[in-house]
């Protein structure tokens, strides 16, 4: 089993969030977004963010809205919600204090 | 020639069973990304080919797609579980302290049975609306066959007229319904299951349908009728609330399955010729959706 990967896959939700939070933004932007940020390092198959930017709105964490571009185009924003605002709060400081945990185990062994 | 972009998204759209408007916009959303994507790798100097090749592999397999996105879609609210489960418990308190002989309890339920399903029906076709229509269909089934106990060969006058008319009707719906999801033409059938299996198991003998006979056997059995009509009921929220496919198919299939079964096992063949030609008419009708889903994908 690919950790990284694993890794990915339980903190798709927050990463999502978290852009969305930035600004409205459809799932193409999405995926070009994460792997700029990333220095491309967050790469996968672009097809399952749809199910997860699904979840999220199921959850009332974001909500989908259809904008129609000047060339006629129709597109899928995401906006995030008050709920999806206090989430990324609520999973930020617990990412914030995981990580910091983590950092002082993994410091103390390999000093 | 059909493109590698319209291609994959007729496959995402095979394999994604859920509400049709809810379908297309996932479908138009994944098709933009498509052609954002075409456009970026065109930009780079690739040809309009290779680009849509790359797109839609970039994409990922549209079976997979499809199946997480029905897994977040499938499952439904509590609350549209417990209202989808409500005729089903109507039906047990019907035959809890024989409220089945009240003639304003029958009414009631009848009459709101007939204005969920109508109001359902056209509000898109929810899924709790299935079990609600299962309900809607039964008089028109039942109708048919009381029509053969009428005397004197007046049954088979009246039956020849009014059963090719239902059977379009019904036929018309399931068909309807089997084209969003075969499943929910299953959710809607359970109920006929049931209610034929024991409609057939009670009378017995020459006293077939005749009211005296049917009446003495709802009496003796009202507990296992509420207990199978109760079974239903869990049936039908275990389907709205589990994700998964399978499980919603096993926990649809095999609950009306078992209950249609121990009915005419305990009916220790008492059961009349028509109530036979009743139960073969009822499990035919049952198993019509998955044998179209078979056909469908065959």
């Amino acid at each position: 089993m690919n950790y990284g990967r694993e890794l990915l896959k339980g903190n798709t939700d927050s990463l999502l969030l978290y852009l969305i939070s930035r600004e409205p933004t459809y799932g193409y932007q999405i995926v070009k977004e994460l792997e700029k940020r990333s220095n491309g390092y967050f790469q996968f198959k672009e097809g399952t963010l749809y199910p997860a930017l699904h979840r999220l709105e199921r959850d009332n964490l974001i909500t989908g809205k259809w904008q129609i571009l000047p060339n006629g185009q129709q597109r899928r924003y995401y906006y995030i919600t008050t709920k999806g605002q206090q989430a990324l709060a609520a999973r930020l400081a617990t990412w914030q204090d995981f990580s910091t945990a983590v950092k002082a185990v993994m410091q103390a062994e390999t000093i | 020639m059909v493109s590698n972009i319209s291609h994959y998204l007729n496959r995402f759209k095979a394999c994604l069973k859920i509400d049709q408007t809810i379908r297309d916009g996932v479908v138009e959303e994944l098709y933009t990304h498509l052609e954002d994507k075409r456009q970026e790798l065109e930009e780079k100097g690739l040809s309009r080919e290779e680009a849509s090749k790359i797109a839609v592999q970039s994409l990922g397999s549209p079976e997979l797609i499809a199946q997480q996105i029905y897994e977040t879609h499938a499952q439904g609210s509590w609350k549209e579980a417990l209202f989808s489960a409500l005729p089903h418990f109507l039906v047990a308190l019907l035959f809890t302290s024989y409220y089945w002989q009240n003639i304003i309890y029958v009414s009631i339920i009848v009459a709101l049975t007939v204005s969920i399903a109508i109001y359902g029906w056209q509000r898109g076709k929810p899924v709790w609306l299935f079990p609600w229509l299962g309900y809607y269909l039964m008089p028109v089934v039942i109708t048919g066959i009381l029509l053969l106990s009428l005397p004197q060969g007046w049954g088979w006058i009246a039956a020849l007229i009014y059963i090719p008319l239902a059977l379009f009707v019904f036929i018309h719906i399931v068909r309807q319904t089997a084209r969003r999801d075969w499943l929910y033409a299953s959710l809607m059938l359970a109920p006929i299951l049931v209610t034929l299996s024991w409609f057939s198991s009670l009378g017995t003998g020459n006293e077939f349908l005749t009211d005296s006979a049917l009446w003495a056997s709802l009496q003796t059995n009202a507990l296992w009728i509420v207990i199978s009509f109760i079974a239903l009921a869990g049936a039908t929220i275990a389907f709205i609330r589990l994700k998964p496919r399978r499980y919603k198919i096993i926990s649809l299939l095999i609950p009306p399955l078992v209950i249609s079964l121990s009915v005419i096992a305990t009916s220790r063949g008492s059961i009349h010729p028509w109530g036979w030609l009743i139960l073969l008419f009822s499990l035919f009708a049952f198993a019509t959706p998955v044998w179209m889903q078979a056909r469908a994908q065959g």
